[in-house]
């Protein structure tokens, strides 16, 4: 028998409070595990879906809109904007490459995306380039003769079950326009993952509104400039008109990274009075099981136990249920996070799934079992003072 | 090798509490006290004579206010806690009015809690000697139950397996019997008078029970003991 035995059998004869304790540390535990979770892999979402491209061009309204609709696949679209637009980026010389796209409508949840190959060219500066995991891109044909092809993030494939040659629609109206997957992307850990890409061409004869008025609607376009020392240039010409704006994607993210930062912040002080309450909660119930065995502790010290050894019995004890709360708390707040990450993601929200083993568990998991040797240490204190003779009287 | 000459030596040991007005009141004066190797001594006294209180001295739970008291010819009022707490645990056996058994822990568990915090006899014999003590004491049966599965004569026969543990040459008894009814308290006494016979330990017990009282080697009074055995009472 080791004094570890001694607090197991403690925590055994308490069953009903220790469980109790040990669910209470990992709640606590949970809720910090999974905060972290969720707004690091929101954090990482954003900085893994950033774009390469420095200029967004779409119709006057809110940047951010802008960039959280056409980046992040959030928010509702901006309005449309003429083909017009597209065409004079592409003609401008301080432009190397201008990508037109599309917002539509959405099949089982995941929202069309029309666009053109180039939007998947690997240019050299592209640090994720999507690429495809089986089938092959949809070809860029003639507007006026789509081909109704569709190329599908891994999630919509994944989610749709929709496979190469597969045929779909949503809602009867489009049956006359049936769409047929043709490839299927890598998973990029993207908001690409959850698109379905077609043709500018199929996307406005699909649309009833471009379809009768003979237009060629687009929600924005894409911009890289040749030099960097053009996009201070090009930013501002084309917030000039009435119309028209663009926006920076990186400004952008920075402003969404301050929000964040904000949300971090309040959350930091609720996770802190959760530490509080949780150390509380594991001090008082040491406090009471020790004021409950102080018969216990000077029968043990009158067996010969040493001050230490009873200080050290109660201090292992309340490091055994902060542990114990500890671990379990790591594993709940883990799935809450992938729980609280799936349904971000099924409503569109840029989130990772982020199990990795990192510091944040070992760190996470040596303070708990620091806040249960702090709840402890009055308790132990406690039983080392017990006086022996005092509390051995007969009952 | 137990040393020769008296196992328990007390001179001049005075035990005083403070009182809240600020006073002081003596509850023990023992001018000399000197307790054989082996045998059972029998210490009577009406109840607040000192006995509990001598005992405690005597165990080292608590320190007296002035004296000295040798147990084997250690001065156990001249070692630090720490060593005090470890001869106790080596060197004295003490079984309790109460019992005092560890609820949470079975009847072979308690026994062997002992034997963990004496660290006198190695981790692997520890539990193989707690159940041969326990058997000999007839409760080979009720290893594994806890306190509250036992009788209260069992239960005061895993606090003499208990205080039998770590093999001490002096064993404490206090009151014993009290907690007992009069079959089971005969019954516990034989017990402990045996295995103490057998051993050849040295047996102290304060009782005012008459059974206790005729069943030792020798008797004494905590009224010739004790200088304030009437002060105290």
């Amino acid at each position: 028998m080791t004094p570890v035995t001694v607090v197991w059998r403690y925590l055994q004869g308490r069953f009903v409070t220790s469980v109790l304790t040990v669910v209470s540390v990992a709640l606590g535990v949970s809720l910090v595990i999974a905060s972290v979770l969720l707004t690091r892999g929101i954090k990482e979402a954003f900085i893994a879906g950033a774009t390469d491209y420095n200029l967004i061009v779409g119709a006057k309204g809110s940047p951010t809109q802008l960039v959280l609709n056409v980046i992040f696949r959030m928010d509702a679209p901006t309005p449309n904007i003429p083909l017009s637009t597209y065409e004079n980026l592409r003609s401008d010389p301080r432009v190397e490459v201008a990508v037109p796209v599309a917002m539509g409508d959405a099949y089982q949840g995941f929202r069309y995306v029309a666009t053109t190959e180039a939007y998947f060219a690997p240019f050299s500066w592209r640090r994720h380039v999507p690429a495809l995991l089986t089938g092959r891109l949809f070809r860029n044909e003639a507007p006026e003769r789509p081909d109704y092809e569709a190329v599908l993030g891994a999630d919509a494939a994944r989610r749709t079950g929709l496979k190469p040659e597969d045929r779909f629609y949503e809602g009867e109206e489009m049956a006359a326009y049936p769409l047929r997957v043709v490839g299927v992307l890598r998973p990029a850990g993207t908001a690409d993952d959850r698109a379905i890409f077609i043709s500018l061409g199929s996307y406005w004869e699909m649309n009833e509104i471009s379809r009768k008025a003979m237009i060629k609607p687009l929600t924005a376009v894409l911009v890289r400039p040749k030099r960097l020392s053009d996009l201070p240039a090009l930013h501002r010409g084309w917030n000039v008109g009435p119309d028209l704006q663009a926006a920076l994607p990186s400004a952008i993210l920075l402003n969404v990274f301050n929000l964040l930062g904000l949300v971090e912040d309040v959350l930091a002080v609720v996770l802190a009075v959760v530490a509080v309450v949780v150390g509380l909660y594991l001090f008082v119930t040491m406090y009471n099981a020790t004021l409950e065995r102080r018969r216990e502790i000077a029968t043990m010290r009158a067996l010969g136990a040493r001050r230490a050894t009873v200080l050290g019995i109660v201090l292992l004890e309340s490091c055994a249920i902060a542990a114990l709360g500890g671990l379990a708390g790591i594993l709940g707040g883990h799935g809450v996070a992938a729980l609280g990450g799936s349904l971000l993601a099924a409503r569109g929200g840029p989130v990772t799934q982020g199990l990795a083993f990192s510091a944040l568990q070992p760190v996470t998991f040596g303070a708990v079992v620091a806040l249960g040797a702090l709840a402890g240490l009055l308790p132990a204190v406690l039983a080392y003072r017990t006086e022996v003779a005092e509390n051995l009287a007969p009952l | 090798m137990t040393p020769a000459g008296p196992v328990l030596s007390l001179r001049g040991v005075t035990k005083s509490f403070p009182l809240a007005d600020g006073g002081v009141l003596q509850v023990l004066d023992v001018e000399h006290l000197e307790l054989p190797a082996a045998g059972c001594t029998v210490i009577r006294g009406r109840s607040g004579s000192g006995k509990t209180t001598l005992l405690n001295l005597i165990a080292g739970v608590s320190a007296p206010t002035d004296g000295t008291i040798v147990i084997h010819g250690t001065e156990i009022t001249a070692l630090p806690e720490a060593r005090r707490d470890r001869f106790r645990a080596e060197r004295i056996g003490y079984v309790f009015q109460s019992f005092n058994l560890l609820p949470a822990f079975s009847a072979l568990e308690n026994v062997v809690l002992a034997m963990m915090f004496a660290r006198a006899i190695p981790r692997r014999e520890q539990r193989p000697r707690a159940r041969a003590i326990l058997t000999r004491l007839g409760l080979g049966a009720r290893l594994g139950h806890k306190p509250g599965q036992l009788s209260r004569g069992e239960q005061q026969r895993v606090a003499i397996a208990r205080a039998l543990a770590n093999d001490p040459p002096l064993i404490l008894a206090d009151e014993p019997c009290a907690s007992l009814d009069a079959a089971t308290a005969r019954e516990v006494l034989t017990v402990l008078l045996a295995v103490c016979r057998e051993a050849a330990k040295t047996l102290l017990v304060v009782s005012h029970d008459e059974a206790v009282l005729a069943a030792g080697d020798r008797l004494l009074d905590m009224t010739t003991i004790n200088a304030r055995a009437e002060a105290a009472g």
